[in-house]
């Protein structure tokens, strides 16, 4: 029994990196709120490389690279292409993206490409392309096009983003990064993935969640919009007749 | 001063918001029309999702259009006899539009049908429009009184059977005719956002022939009952109307309304007809163009639903 927990430690052992250090981060937000005043809110991220906890070293050996990756609640969303027939611009062709990203940036301190290789940011979700090319009936290339426009769309519109210089580091292992999330930023459960990165290897990684929420008169809209949808229309008409019924006392001399 | 809108999700400017709600209650006003024709493409390009854009277009509506049909109803301007006949076929058609709607919305070709749906309507409601203005201007300039009753023909339509008679409009015909108006203009104000009291009046003048003292009330109350069931409609089915935005439009239109008639008796109908008709067409140009135009960008997205 021994010897086998013995086998399995070392098999650990190895398993780790030989560096051992260990990333503590935190965020300035906890929840975002969205108010009928809201217009975006600046958010900071940050944190602190340290010896793993337990080891014997005392400070920790750069260059170190820090990658933030800020990910929205998921969506399906559609892209759709318009042709020419007939003189007449239609929508004629559709790819299906199930579970896109609603919002994902990417904050990095140097350049991605310098950071680590393409496969490494792919396989970590870390490249913006990275959530158009899972399998999908349309077609691999059908799928490669309609991304990249989707992507491009998303980007316009300040939902997805790469900011290479987005991380600055204050000391040796003390970073913090700072995003601005813009006020058509989706609802929902958001993550914010921190990835350290020494010599092109990810040496830490750590999540941080944070909501953004409607919260107050907002919230109590939204909600009753879905929950109850036809108190919700028959209040809307109330308000509608009422103020068209002021207008006219209002005014009439 | 930002104002976050709840159900399109998006911040815009509050005065903003109001003051095209007021530029358009103004024109609404002045030509006696609800302005839903020229709010919700207004709304699509400041960005609000199509589907909200129109569905919030139709609480603003009722409301645009309620201090008309209050007044027109106290002077006896409104056919209630009628208007119940309209109503009634018309929420059936507003059943049928709102369900066109989530179809369309789905299949990614609501932008389409609404851009060809202004297009056709205002196209050939704003020619007929602008050529019987026209005449009316060509002829009072000759110095020829112009006939304020239609002849009184009666065409095909008056031999048709279910005769019904409308005491206050002076009217003894088949009621087919006017449920089959009032189920056209449901689905097609319901689908598009609009009132249709630009359709509805001249079909109450052209084809029912309709006294002028009872067509502009008639027709108000009719929008007014069916917008609101098309509200309730949009709310319960695609739960796309935004309380908030409506408001904020409800609020400019309804002021800008008022100075909008005030401004209109400086005008005589036929100028004002005159008018109203060019401003139709130009939507409707900017619409055809819109489909017939290479666009700047041939990719769009939509969210089609979230994950769980």
């Amino acid at each position: 029994m021994t010897r086998i927990l013995l086998i399995l430690l070392a098999l650990l052992a190895l398993t780790l990196p030989a560096s051992a250090e260990r990333l503590i981060s935190s965020l300035s937000t906890e929840t975002v709120q969205i108010t009928s005043s809201f217009d975006g809110e600046r958010m900071t991220f940050f944190g602190t490389v340290a010896p793993e906890a337990g080891s014997e070293k005392k400070f920790v050996e750069g260059p170190f690279h820090v990658v933030v990756v800020i990910l929205g609640p998921r969506q399906d969303r559609v892209a759709r292409k318009k042709t020419n027939n007939f003189g007449i611009w239609l929508n004629t062709e559709q790819v299906e993206f199930a579970g896109f990203p609603s919002y994902f940036h990417v904050l990095s301190s140097a350049r991605l490409r310098e950071i680590t290789d393409v496969n490494t940011l792919t396989t970590n979700y870390i490249l913006p392309e990275s959530h158009a090319i899972s399998p999908n009936p349309a077609g691999w290339w059908q799928t490669l096009t309609f991304g990249h426009e989707l992507i491009r769309l998303m980007s316009e519109q300040g939902l997805f983003g790469v900011q290479e210089n987005g991380v600055q580091f204050l000391s040796e292992g003390f970073y913090q990064a700072q995003l601005t999330l813009p006020s058509n930023a989706p609802p929902g459960p958001y993550i914010a993935q921190t990835y350290v990165f020494k010599n092109g290897e990810v040496i830490a990684r750590k999540s941080d969640g944070f909501a953004v929420r409607k919260i107050d008169f907002e919230r109590f809209l939204a909600l009753s919009a879905t929950q109850y949808p036809l108190l919700y229309g028959l209040a809307c008409v109330v308000l509608a007749l009422f103020t068209g019924w002021l207008g006219g006392v209002l005014f009439r001399r | 001063m930002q104002i976050y809108l709840p159900i399109a999700e998006l911040s815009v400017n509050l005065f903003f918001l109001v003051g095209i709600g007021g530029a358009v209650g103004f024109l609404s006003g002045l030509f006696g029309v609800g302005g839903g024709f020229l709010l919700t493409p207004l709304l699509i390009f400041l960005g609000v999702p199509t589907a909200v854009a129109v569905a919030s277009v139709t609480g603003q509506v009722v409301a645009a259009s309620t201090s008309g049909a209050l007044s027109h109803y106290r002077r006896g301007g409104v056919d209630l006899h009628l208007a119940m006949y309209l109503v009634l076929s018309g929420v059936l058609g507003a059943f049928g539009g709102v369900a066109a709607f989530d179809l369309l919305r789905d299949a990614g070709q609501l932008d389409l049908i609404i851009s060809l749906g202004f297009l056709v309507l205002l196209g050939f409601v704003g020619v007929l429009m602008l050529q019987e203005s026209v005449r009316a201007l060509l002829k009072r300039r000759q110095g020829i009184v112009v006939r304020e009753r239609l002849p009184n023909q009666h065409s095909w339509i008056h031999g048709l059977p279910l005769r019904v008679r409308f005491k206050k409009s002076r009217l003894y015909i088949s009621v087919l005719p006017v449920l089959l108006i009032g189920l056209f203009i449901g689905f097609v104000g319901s689908l598009l956002g609009i009132g249709g009291g630009f359709i509805m009046v001249p079909a109450l003048v052209y084809l029912l022939r309709v006294p002028g003292s009872v067509v502009i009330g008639t027709s108000l109350a009719q929008v007014v009952a069916m917008m609101a069931a098309t509200t309730v409609l949009h709310a319960v089915q695609s739960q796309s109307v935004d309380i908030l935005l409506a408001f904020c439009l409800m609020v400019g239109g309804v002021a800008g309304a008022q100075f909008g008639a005030a401004a209109g008796k400086h005008l005589r109908g036929e100028q004002l007809r005159g008018l109203l008709a060019l401003l139709v067409l130009a939507v409707a140009i900017r619409f055809g163009l819109s489909l017939v135009l290479t666009p700047d960008d041939i990719f769009s997205m939509a969210v089609t639903s979230l994950a769980p």
